[in-house]
């Protein structure tokens, strides 16, 4: 199994980014990667599904930081889902859900941006 | 080189990886909970994180020691290294709350380790070696 895969499709206006394995300070530049595609595409509507990621560090985190204030001010946002306990646990012990919308599952994020 | 309660990795991300899975087989020896084993790996993550980025800035050629002393009691993780000196206890947490209204980035990698584990010992020998142990208390 690769170490960290990420999976891109749009629905309409929104991009979703399926996060695989583990997201740490090796593999969270291919994420960064991601989101630079999606600026330079104009894509600012993004929902970013967990469901089978299985580990995150603040490396991880500090994409997410590092990316949602473009999307902001591009009228969009960055919306994160389907998280398991122990992913969602990381982000809200350090107080992410006052900067993030987090959702259970992907269609309450795809809904939340009409 | 790796032993029963050590393993050596050259200074490079690429073995974070094995380093977590290390620390989770070492710390599920102690019975411990899934909450207090990730608590503990993620924590070894952060330390070598910040070994390779800041103290030894990418260099391969440098060397993270990792070992490992566990009782019933608690679990220390033992991480030795070449670099300047560094203590993370004597960095501040950042307030939260203006962490996210000024969309910051980075700097949260201390304050896990700091509130995952229950005490952070720094100490540094000659020439350049520094010791880091991470003790987590269990229950």
């Amino acid at each position: 199994m690769e170490e960290f895969n990420l999976q891109e499709t749009n629905k309409g206006d929104i991009s979703i980014l399926y996060l695989d394995g583990f997201l740490d300070a090796h593999t969270s530049s291919e994420l960064e990667k991601a989101f630079e595609k999606l600026i330079s595409e104009k894509r600012h509507n993004v929902v970013v599904n967990f469901q089978k990621l299985s580990y995150i560090s603040s490396a991880g985190l500090g994409v997410f930081m590092a990316y949602i204030e473009t999307m902001r001010n591009n009228a969009g946002d960055i919306k994160l889902c389907s998280m398991s306990d122990k992913i969602y646990n990381v982000f809200d012990m350090l107080g992410f859900p006052i900067l993030f919308e987090i959702y259970k599952e992907e269609q309450t994020a795809l809904d939340k941006f009409h | 080189m790796d032993d029963q309660n050590k393993i050596v990795i050259s200074s490079s991300t690429k073995y974070l990886a094995r380093v977590r899975k290390y620390i989770e087989v070492k710390a599920n020896e102690t019975g411990a909970d899934a909450d207090t084993i990730n608590q503990i790996v993620m924590s070894v993550d952060e330390a070598c994180t910040n070994v390779i980025k800041y103290a030894h800035h990418y260099d391969t050629n440098k060397k993270i020691k990792i070992e490992v002393f566990h009782s019933k009691k608690q679990f220390k993780v033992s991480i030795t290294y070449e670099g300047l000196e560094f203590d993370p206890n004597n960095v501040e947490n950042p307030d939260m709350e203006e962490y996210f209204a000024k969309c910051k980035v980075g700097g949260l990698g201390i304050p896990m380790m700091k509130k995952f584990m229950n005490k952070i010992e720094y100490k540094c020998g000659s020439p350049n070696v520094n010791y880091l142990t991470l003790t987590k208390s269990l229950s």
